[in-house]
């Protein structure tokens, strides 16, 4: 409730307005002087002072507060436009990744299928030719494995 | 003389306004899923073959299971490489 209060009413308070009452309270801490002087308003204006003065350093802090919010607000806006720039160059890196992958992956199976077509075409003349002796295959299968498959 | 010492006091309550800055971080980006697959193991001959071209067959299967996790990889140097150049220029 306090923090939705200090959001809502004193962050949408124009700046310009501390530096004002700061101004004012200085005004009628002045005035306050002044009326001292008058015995009629001598004891309205000993009220007046210690009012007048928290008012001026109410404002000046307030003042230094609105300043900070915009240094702050100037700085993440400023941060949030070069996140989204990056996030956009990051995107478009993704795509062109993607597009890459894509590219590469139809060019390799392309070349498997040309390469397994040209072993259709000589397929009976190496078969009849070669028989393959199943302890070579054995090797061809052990080198094959991965020999960290069993460390993992 | 005290009351300028109060004024100047009072002044430096706004000094703060120098003091601080805002900062709001990217988040590491994710990757395209096709990258995030694990390459698959290599191809097995059948034991009771005893023909040539079904060896050849996986041989060449294997090869291009070979270039495709290979351009994985590759595509991961080249992923991480750019994303790491975009994240830093945020700093």
């Amino acid at each position: 409730m306090f923090s939705w209060l200090l959001q809502e009413v004193l962050g949408n308070l124009p700046s310009w307005l501390w530096p004002a009452t700061a101004g004012a309270g200085a005004a009628v801490y002045f005035l306050a002087h002044l009326l001292a002087n008058f015995p009629n308003f001598k004891p309205y204006a000993f009220f007046i002072k210690p009012v007048s003065f928290a008012v001026i350093i109410f404002s000046v802090f307030m003042y230094g507060g609105a300043g900070v919010t915009e240094i702050l607000q100037a700085q993440l806006k400023e941060q949030e436009a070069k996140i989204a720039v990056a996030q956009q160059a990051s995107s478009d890196a993704n795509k062109a990744v993607q597009t890459k992958i894509i590219t590469h992956t139809k060019v390799i199976h392309d070349t498997q299928v040309v390469y397994q077509e040209k072993i259709k075409e000589v397929e009976k003349k190496i078969d009849a030719d070669c028989k393959l002796d199943p302890k070579a295959i054995t090797i061809l299968n052990g080198a094959s494995k991965n020999p960290l498959g069993a460390a993992k | 003389m005290k009351k300028l010492l109060t004024l100047s006091l009072i002044l430096f309550l706004s000094a703060c306004a120098n003091t601080m800055s805002a900062k709001i971080t990217m988040n590491w980006p994710d990757t395209t899923p096709d990258l995030k697959t694990a390459c698959p193991d290599l191809g097995q001959v059948d034991t009771s073959t005893t023909k040539l071209s079904d060896a050849l067959n996986t041989i060449t299967s294997n090869y291009s299971q070979y270039y495709l996790c290979k351009d994985k990889v590759d595509n991961w140097l080249d992923w991480y490489n750019t994303q790491q150049k975009i994240f830093n220029s945020v700093k």
